[in-house]
């Protein structure tokens, strides 16, 4: 059946992925919503929120503003508090009764803007897209508007090169990488992001932005300075296309899991500095034969679960095949990963021929067929804070030691 | 792009009006698209031989999912004129205006403009802006003027003032503007100053007078627009000149 899930949990909402997106960034952010359990995508379901201050607003929609379509008390209520909070953009994002309705939220940013004199954005949520879109379209608009100065050289400025072109170029120590789509919605807040810039450092490079955990919006204001861009997750893959259309950065998809797989993407990044190509770093890694051991399902996120797959992939010889039940795009996708939207679709792929194991957040466990080996990895943006003590950070250590030996 | 709205009351001659300019564009060699905006969805008929066309929401409605192309929800009409209606809801259920929003994200989706690469977008619009679905039409992005047909009856210019007091609503969040009157004639008494009194007050202008003609009912019956009956009658001729002086000032605009 098409959007049931009956055994399953649902993914994060775009207005998660819009929120998580914009937490740290020293913005003001407005959900436009009824009040009432909106702490699930703001405040006390936010890993953040306990250690770090933000301001997120519910305007508290009733039902009369709904049908009058009372865009001016929104509009007045945000002006207000502005000018007491000084925030460096606002943000007004929807929900499912404006979504309804048709609000026009570029319309009312424009008019914010217009008022308040800060940047104003307006995010189109609606609660029923997956948080990825969210991360999306937020981290898109803010680079659109404040990643404005690019670097002065080329990108290939970042390494050497000989005079006459014949000598093959030398990695120049700190050529600087932004990591674009790091949400604790993918990354929790287990340590990985900040071992991912531990690794970039390890590798020669310097890390740019944190875009958008551990960065302030004047590093992003620097994003276009850049040598290179690393996706981390589809949340990132737009507002990379967007600085290399801008500034020709190139950009690398991947995240640096395991040992081996993590050595080569850092070859590959090396690689796409130099050519200024941008690539999905895992598409080149071939499947490993089947030699009647069968394959695993991973579900989950496009990027992360795909990186996984291929640090599997050299590490131990097994052949794990992506079920994306998320946004996602071709270029983030191998041959052998598919679409799964629907909780069917997952059912009916993990009960084919060859399939011998499962892995997945804890919630999908009731999927597990019979005979199926299941391997747990918490997701965040399925779960919660549910499996938190336990969410692994996998970055750049075997994964026979960080996740699991799929081979036993 | 020439991207106009036509509003106007029910039954007042918005769907001949913009299927009789579209094929006044095509003829002058540009490429059009109209959009019926009217859960009635018969915006487009008169391009396309008298036939229906599949409306986006119909389609949703029988597919349970969103078309991947444009094909699937559109015709080639008169003049190639590419015909899409958004349609609506089942009659008593669901929400109209909300379904033009989601047609108009979808359009969007699969990159309509980028791909048709239009000269002129035509919005035939439903009677009145009921709701924010029918102001969609005119937010930015979309039409950047509006055309308001109207008769010299009391209720089309109570109309016509309703559209206009909404469009000047939206005047802060950059939507369209109202570009002219249509005065699409009922043969009511001094119906000329009746209409040139409205628009004088509201500081518009007539930009077309179009008299009541049988030649139009005729070619109607065939699915035709008169540009496609017959473009030398005299009816023909007023929306060709139409369509000549708004490209003009679109060009004149731009420039």
């Amino acid at each position: 059946m098409k959007q049931v899930a009956a055994l399953i949990s649902t993914y994060s909402s775009d207005e998660f992925g819009v929120c998580s997106a914009l937490y740290e960034l020293g913005g003001m952010v407005v959900m436009h919503d009824a009040s009432g359990c909106n702490s699930t995508y703001t405040t006390h379901d936010e890993p953040r929120w306990y250690d770090m201050d933000s301001m997120i607003y519910i305007s508290a929609i009733s039902e009369m503003e709904a049908i009058m379509g009372d865009d001016e008390k929104l509009i007045n209520d945000i002006t207000e508090t502005a000018a007491e909070l000084h925030p460096k953009f606002i943000a007004v994002v929807g929900a499912p009764i404006p979504y309804m309705i048709g609000t026009d939220f570029q319309a009312i940013a424009e008019i914010l803007e217009h008022k308040t004199g800060v940047p104003c954005f307006g995010f189109e949520a609606n609660g029923m897209d997956h948080y990825t879109r969210g991360i999306s379209m937020a981290l898109e608009a803010i680079v659109d508007r404040f990643a404005l100065t690019g670097k002065e050289n080329s990108a290939s400025a970042a390494y050497d090169s000989s005079a006459d072109g014949a000598a093959p170029r030398e990695a120049r120590s700190g050529a600087v990488v932004n990591l674009l789509g790091a949400t604790p919605l993918d990354f929790s807040l287990n340590g990985s992001i900040e071992s991912i810039e531990i690794w970039l450092e390890k590798n020669g490079f310097k890390t740019g932005a944190s875009i958008a955990m551990g960065c302030s919006l004047e590093d992003i204001s620097r994003a276009g300075e850049a040598d290179l861009n690393l996706v981390l997750s589809y949340g990132g893959l737009a507002a990379a296309r967007l600085l290399e259309k801008r500034f020709g950065t190139p950009y690398v998809v991947g995240i640096p899991v395991g040992a081996e797989f993590a050595a080569h993407l850092a070859g590959r990044m090396r690689g796409a500095i130099e050519t200024g190509k941008s690539l999905s770093s895992y598409m080149d890694i071939p499947a490993p034969e089947e030699g009647g051991a069968g394959w695993i399902a991973a579900v989950g996120e496009s990027v992360y679960q795909a990186s996984v797959a291929a640090a599997a992939a050299m590490e131990q010889g097994v052949d794990i095949r992506v079920l994306c039940p998320l946004d996602t795009d071709d270029m983030l996708m191998r041959p052998q990963d598919r679409l799964t939207p629907e909780e069917d679709d997952i059912m009916e792929a993990i009960k084919e021929e060859g399939c011998r194991g499962f892995m997945a957040d804890p919630m999908y466990r009731p999927l597990l067929p019979q005979g199926l080996t299941f391997y747990a990895l918490p997701h965040e943006a399925f779960s919660g804070r549910i499996y938190d003590s336990v969410n692994p950070n996998l970055i750049d250590r075997p994964l026979a030691e960080s996740l699991y030996d799929f081979r036993k | 792009m020439l991207k106009l709205a036509v509003y106007g009351k029910g039954g007042i001659g918005k769907s001949t009006t913009t299927s009789n300019l579209a094929a006044a564009f095509s003829a002058l060699g540009k490429r059009v698209i109209q959009i019926g905006c009217d859960p009635k969805a018969d915006s487009t008929i008169n391009l396309l031989g008298g036939q229906p066309l599949q409306p986006v929401m119909d389609y949703m409605r029988e597919f349970d999912e969103e078309p991947d192309s444009i094909e699937q929800i559109s015709k080639i009409g008169f003049g190639g004129v590419l015909c899409i209606e958004t349609g609506g809801p089942t009659p008593g259920l669901g929400c109209a205006g909300r379904g033009i929003i989601s047609t108009f994200a979808l359009l969007d989706e699969l990159d309509l403009f980028e791909e048709y690469r239009p000269d002129v977008v035509l919005y035939d619009v439903l009677g009145d802006v009921v709701c924010g679905g029918f102001a969609a039409p005119i937010r930015e992005g979309y039409a950047e003027k509006v055309l308001i047909v109207t008769s010299g009856e009391k209720m089309a210019l109570y109309a016509a003032n309703n559209i206009k007091t909404a469009v000047d609503n939206f005047e802060d969040r950059g939507y369209a503007s109202v570009g002219g009157i249509i005065l699409n004639r009922r043969n009511v008494e001094n119906e000329r100053e009746k209409v040139e009194a409205f628009a004088e007050e509201h500081g518009l202008e007539i930009i077309a007078d179009i008299p009541r003609s049988q030649d139009i009912i005729h070619y109607e019956d065939q699915g035709k627009t008169v540009i496609e009956g017959d473009p030398e009658l005299e009816i023909s001729k007023i929306y060709m000149d139409l369509a000549k002086r708004l490209l003009e000032a679109d060009e004149s605009a731009e420039n």
